[in-house]
């Protein structure tokens, strides 16, 4: 089914023509609908590395691919968790992309991946060996592994593309917003393809950083639930192929708009109204063209911290009051942080293929703060056309993705 | 499809006089006034001196700060913050300092910026290695097609630990322009920065060296263009493939280049 052209839009839609997300549900989208349509947590206590308290996380126990030889200053568990994405056959994103070469050429393909640590992970062990011998090991290269464009230069690399390449930095709204850079570099004219997504790998950094600020739940978390104890952090890759619409394209799914805002409150506290949150989920439905009646779901950012979720009820509220039915899928996947805004778009896509809203695991009790329709367990449902996903950032950096079959 | 871009003011930060007094570019030092105690407690040398370009490029542009949006291009963003927390890492009794954690994401600077400015128009951190300008404006370009009007283009890097990637981070440099699609008051234009043909040899030696240990220096062929308001094409970084753009100087008598039209290094 195709959604009509929508005159009231300000911006052009543009085609997804492949996606692939690889987290703690495994590779591929049907590892992620499986997930999702059972409800089932993926969390468990971090095995990759010693923290000196205990956490639930959303880890990739996957085997990944190895980076080849010729790009092996690249190599890193971010990279290698996109590569992995990348070559998932089922999602189909590498072969997008080689059509996509034929089609516009190499220097037409765009590369935006957001992400909040890159390849901090080894940076981390670097710093034990510099701390204990006075210098990084012969093996670091800080700028292809850790700086921030290093996975987006990493995937520029792989696919052997040469247009316009950086990475979107922006926290736990990086993947949302580099979903927004790509389409307006294909309306621009700057690409015709862009490969968008993001892509975050557990680290030290954010683990004891998240416990510094009493934000780490000691359990599995449990967004919107009246009992939330905080965030159980996650890894992810999300990619996806956006390219200029035309007749090959046209069943293809939709990014109708980004809507973008800041809180301009406080570095890591969110406005207490959600007034940026608000702001960006408005700022998206007019660039569509929409009302807010218009959405059929919402993928909540819902972290499960106690501010956060509260402050997001409130500003969902205050644009859709309780008529959209919503949910928080971290309860399976965990915060996948720079990612979060890329896989929760393909979770969002996935609801809207498969026409089901997934549920929110771990939520138990609505909190009495939340007035929205939070849908608890997976719903099968029809005729879902158009959805929103939610996600926000620390600088109060927001963005909200709508999406349509 | 829009063919340029208008540049409506531009400011460098640099608190090294020896290096600017080289390359006879005009700058200030941090203002540390621009930022309010309590919030400049908090801040690092890198966002102090993204904030000073910030501000003066906004003042000589006249900007509305409370709706303009913006990006900030670096390469390394909070890397000073982010290094003092690594230290800490190995030993895993420490407790790392809530507002150092928050102050070590990218979006820092643009975040600080909002705060202060009570900016709740988008802002975006971006990175992209030595492309990190040449991309910061690509990002710019396509936000103005898709809504015209201002934008703050943002690009700095501060000074690094020597064992990171040297020679990167042995300068720090800030700057800043306001960039429009609306050539009023205007001081330049820009084409769409397009892939040139030019090596790293083509450029000017002296430019690239500083480049290389300053990565935020690449903005300076601008700069240079747009002080000695000489038409031409201008490199936008320093390794193949070179982006580049096509400059026009404007003579627009009110603004603050007419009034002091040449950079002056800093006595």
């Amino acid at each position: 089914m195709e959604t009509m052209e929508n005159h009231h839009a300000t911006i052009a839609s543009v085609a997804i023509t492949a996606y692939s997300a690889l987290s703690a549900c495994g590779i591929g989208n049907k590892t992620l609908y499986k997930s999702l349509i059972d409800n089932e947590s993926q969390l468990a206590p971090l095995s990759l590395f010693n923290i000196p308290f205990p956490a639930y996380v959303g880890e990739i126990k996957q085997p990944l691919l190895a980076i080849r030889e010729q790009l092996a200053e690249y190599n890193c568990r971010n990279a290698r968790v996109a590569l992995t994405a990348l070559n998932d056959v089922d999602g189909g994103v590498r072969e997008a992309i080689e059509i996509a070469k034929e089609k516009y050429g190499a220097h037409r393909i765009g590369v935006i991946i957001g992400t909040s640590t890159s390849g901090l992970y080894e940076t981390e062990s670097a710093y034990g060996v510099l701390l204990e011998e006075g210098n990084m090991p012969a093996d670091f290269h800080f700028v292809t592994e850790h700086a921030y464009q290093a996975t987006a230069r990493f995937v520029q690399l792989e696919l052997g593309l040469t247009g316009v390449c950086y990475a979107i930095s922006t926290a736990c709204s990086s993947g949302a917003k580099a979903i927004a850079a790509g389409q307006r570099l294909i309306n621009g004219g700057l690409c015709d393809a862009v490969i968008v997504g993001g892509v975050d790998t557990l680290c030290r950094l954010t683990l004891r950083g998240f416990r510094s600020l009493e934000l780490v739940s000691s359990e599995p978390c449990t967004p919107m639930d009246r009992n939330r104890k905080g965030i159980s952090i996650g890894e992810a890759a999300g990619l996806l192929v956006l390219e200029k619409r035309h007749a090959d394209n046209a069943h293809t799914m939709k990014v109708l708009a980004v809507g973008e805002s800041s809180d301009a409150h406080h570095m890591s506290t969110p406005h207490p109204e959600g007034r940026g949150a608000a702001l960006a989920m408005k700022n998206a439905l007019q660039l569509a063209g929409l009302k807010a009646e218009d959405i059929d779901y919402l993928n909540l950012h819902a972290t499960a911290t106690k501010i956060n979720d509260s402050v997001e009820s409130r500003a969902v509220f205050s644009v859709f009051a309780d008529s959209v039915p919503c949910s928080g899928t971290k309860g399976i996947t965990g915060h996948t942080l720079g990612a979060a805004g890329a896989l929760e778009t393909i979770i969002t896509l996935t609801a809207l293929q498969q026409q089901f809203i997934p549920g929110t695991q771990g939520l138990q009790e609505l909190d009495d703060d939340c007035q929205c329709q939070v849908i608890k367990a997976p719903l099968q449902t029809k005729n879902m056309q158009i959805a929103m996903s939610n996600s926000f950032g620390f600088g109060g950096n927001n963005a909200s993705v709508i999406v349509a079959l | 499809m829009m063919k340029q871009l208008f540049i409506k003011s531009a400011a460098v930060c640099c608190p090294e006089v020896a290096l600017l007094a080289a390359l006879d570019l005009r700058s200030s030092d941090i203002d540390k006034s621009l930022i309010p105690a309590g919030m400049r407690r908090r801040t690092s040398m890198t966002t102090r001196m993204a904030i000073t370009a910030a501000k003066h490029a906004c003042t000589q542009a006249n900007s509305d700060t409370q709706n303009l949006a913006s990006v900030f291009a670096s390469l390394g963003g909070e890397i000073q913050v982010t290094d003092a927390l690594c230290r800490l890492l190995p030993d895993e009794n420490e407790l790392l300092s809530p507002t150092q954690f928050h102050n070590s994401v990218h979006n820092t600077t643009a975040g600080y910026w909002g705060i202060l400015n009570k900016c709740q128009a988008p802002t975006t951190a971006i990175a992209a290695a030595d492309d990190t300008f040449a991309m910061g404006l690509i990002e710019v370009w396509a936000q103005l097609q898709q809504e015209p009007g201002e934008r703050l283009l943002v690009c700095y890097d501060e000074l690094w630990p020597q064992y990171l990637a040297p020679p990167i981070g042995q300068s720090a440099f800030a700057c800043a322009f306001v960039l429009s699609t609306e050539t009023d008051q205007s001081i330049g234009a820009i084409t769409m920065p397009q892939v040139s043909q030019l090596k790293q040899q083509d450029l000017k030696v002296d430019w690239v060296k500083l480049t290389e240990s300053a990565p935020a220096a690449a903005v300076i062929p601008l700069l240079l263009a747009l002080q000695d308001k000489q038409s031409g094409l201008v490199p936008l970084n320093i390794k193949a493939p070179i982006w580049t753009s096509q400059f026009e100087p404007y003579f627009c008598e009110s603004s603050f280049w007419a009034s002091k039209p040449k950079f002056a290094a800093k006595a």
